[in-house]
């Protein structure tokens, strides 16, 4: 009997990942015929004819083909379910507004009456499958190679997902005006589960925790005393996307959240090696602590630099384009699509590096040495 | 002095004060990857292939970043190859996804933005979108291929005679632990970025279905993923290369 269960608890052991990818998959294929699911109704796109393709030109020299395509396709759920329906689209070939449309795609649709007859045009494309696969594949990778450690970084990912569409609600109902002190808060919870569920419960976790914290802190307070010395020149809020509320404050929400994984990821990595080198060697002195702590926050701060900088600046590439190609100067594209990207992964590059003598000092006051904190208390 | 100055030279100033010559080096390869992202750009603007553009400069910043970084050369040229692969594998997954999910361009909600402009670019958008997935991964996997490699190194330092089997293991372990806070770099850089779109969502009350099938998010979304698959795959790629590169030189002795 003991036997048998205990090879049952190891074939789960091994195989469990692969019951996630199987079940994943299944669910991926369920969102591929979730038609039902939408109350907009859905067209599938049976084929497609080119009906004409012009050369078009605007006054900056660029040159496009607008191109009109004929779409039949047959409506997939709702009452208007099974009924066949043409539909004409026009698109620039650049496709950076209007879009153009293949075979075998499923498209939402706006639908208007008139009398007996059905006319539509196309609201959105149904892009729900793909995201779905690609959330699968990322899952089914992470889970089969990594196992356990992936599995919680799955859920600290999960966790802090819910979390921030909760203060994002949260602020919605405050319209917007505190919303420096719900996010700057949730940075702080956001620290402590990410931490709790990646270290668990213990004074290795409270250290990096206090780090993380601090290092964030800094970052920002750094960042509000330069913007007051130079009178926040070359910072143009005014560029901000979607904004919906006073940019200013939603900017520095932004910025904290932004550089709050990074700097936890860094305290981490530094303390976790500084206690493994205490373990390795207990009777090391607080000085040389500090000093292996330096040399390791040194090796790591600029990549993380870097992670932080791709992400943020990256993304302003398609509006940078189109700025570059309405004949704007590049200095004028960069301030308006690029330099709040840049501020912001300064200011958590300033983070970045400052945390590093906070973690190590923090440890080194904490494990080593004879008149350490930490001796004391015991 | 303009802000952005007055923040670059104090990151240049704290870099040094805490790194030396790394922390040089750190800012060094922070303001070339700007020039190169912005090259990269204009390059764009004047009609050059936005992928083949984008696979150029990725290998050219993946070398600055691991270069630059690192110290031991033999982990760093492991870490480099290691890599130059992520990026490729990750150009084939990137290309048919965003054919797939058509994220390209700008969505409803960049109406304000495209104000007065003209949209007749003939430039393919697709491309760019594909560019700008490929660019945003660069950092995370030149750090993970730097974390792997640096690890593996230090093992191989501490223990010169490990079995290539126990090398492996062990830098899935390294892998291990790094990935749950990687996960988290990556997922509050890109949600910080955009909090600003999950707000408007919220606040125009968009159904479940609206979100999950908006352009802007959609894209964003998956630019997370590809980095999240990016670093996950960095892990035994760059194990290993190092495992290969150890019992080559053991081969040589």
């Amino acid at each position: 009997m003991i036997i048998g269960a205990k090879q049952t608890h190891s074939l789960w052991q091994r195989w469990w990942p692969y019951l996630v990818v199987i079940l994943g998959a299944l669910l991926v294929f369920g969102v591929a015929h979730d038609d039902q699911l939408y109350q907009t109704p859905i067209l599938k796109i049976q084929s497609v004819k080119q009906i004409s393709s012009d050369k078009q030109s605007d006054q900056f020299n660029n040159e496009d083909r607008q191109v009109e395509q004929e779409l039949d396709g047959v409506i997939t759920n709702g009452n208007d379910k099974g009924k066949k329906l043409k539909i004409e689209n026009t698109y620039l070939k650049s496709q950076a507004t209007t879009l153009g449309y293949h075979r075998g795609q499923k498209v939402f649709l706006t639908v208007h009456h008139n009398r007996n007859r059905i006319s539509a045009t196309i609201s959105n494309l149904k892009r729900d499958t793909a995201l779905a696969f690609t959330v699968w594949l990322t899952v089914s990778l992470l889970l089969v190679l990594m196992r356990f450690s992936g599995l919680m970084a799955l859920t600290s990912v999960i966790v802090n997902g819910v979390l921030f569409w909760l203060a994002v609600s949260w602020n919605t109902h405050t319209q917007g005006g505190i919303v420096l002190a719900i996010f700057g808060g949730l940075a702080i919870v956001f620290a402590a589960l990410t931490l709790l569920i990646v270290i668990g419960f213990n004074r290795q976790m409270l250290m990096t925790l206090l780090a993380t914290i601090g290092g964030t802190a800094i970052a920002i307070i750094v960042a509000l005393a330069v913007f007051a010395l130079t009178h926040e020149r070359g910072v143009y809020y005014e560029s901000m996307q979607y904004v919906t509320q006073l940019p200013r404050p939603l900017f520095l929400a932004e910025t904290i959240l932004g550089s709050l994984g990074a700097v936890m990821d860094e305290s981490t990595d530094i303390i976790a090696s500084l206690m493994a080198l205490k373990t390795e060697k207990p009777d090391i002195s607080a000085k040389q602590i500090f000093k292996s702590g330096r040399q390791i926050g040194g090796e790591i701060m600029g990549p993380l630099v870097n992670v932080l900088f791709f992400i943020f600046v990256a993304e302003t590439l398609p509006l940078a384009l189109l700025f570059l190609k309405n004949a704007n100067s590049w200095g004028y594209t960069f301030n308006m699509t690029m330099s709040l990207g840049v501020v912001q992964s300064l200011i958590s590059g300033i983070g970045i590096v400052l945390t590093i003598p906070l973690a190590c000092g923090i440890t080194s006051l904490m494990i080593g040495g004879h008149k350490s904190w930490g001796r004391l208390q015991h | 002095m303009g802000t952005i100055t007055a923040l670059g030279l104090l990151l240049l100033i704290c870099m040094v004060a805490v790194g030396g010559t790394q922390g040089l080096q750190a800012w060094i390869s922070l303001l070339f990857n700007f020039g190169a992202l912005f090259f990269a750009m204009v390059l764009m603007a004047f009609h050059f292939s936005p992928v083949l553009v984008t696979l150029v400069t990725g290998i050219i910043v993946l070398a600055m970043t691991i270069f630059l970084g690192g110290n031991d050369s033999n982990s760093t040229m492991v870490a480099f190859y290691a890599s130059v692969a992520v990026l490729i594998l990750l150009v084939i997954l990137i290309i048919p996804i965003e054919h797939w999910a058509q994220i390209q361009g700008f969505g409803q909600e960049d109406s304000e933005d495209l104000e007065g402009m003209s949209t007749i670019l003939g430039i393919s958008y697709l491309n760019v979108a594909i560019s700008t997935a490929i660019l945003s991964t660069l950092g995370a996997i030149a750090e993970a291929a730097i974390a792997i490699a640096a690890g593996l190194a230090e093992i191989l330092e501490q223990h010169p005679k490990i079995t290539l089997k126990n090398l492996q293991a062990a830098g899935f372990k390294v892998g291990s632990q790094i990935i749950g806070t990687t996960f988290n770099t990556l997922f509050f850089g890109f949600f910080g970025g955009f909090l600003a779109l999950f707000i408007w969502f919220a606040g125009v009350h968009y159904s479940l279905g609206e979100i999950l099938n908006d352009k802007i998010l959609v894209g964003e979304v998956l630019m997370v993923l590809f980095s999240m698959m990016s670093v996950i795959a960095t892990i035994p790629l760059t194990t290993w290369a190092m495992v290969a590169s150890e019992r080559q030189a053991r081969k040589k002795v």
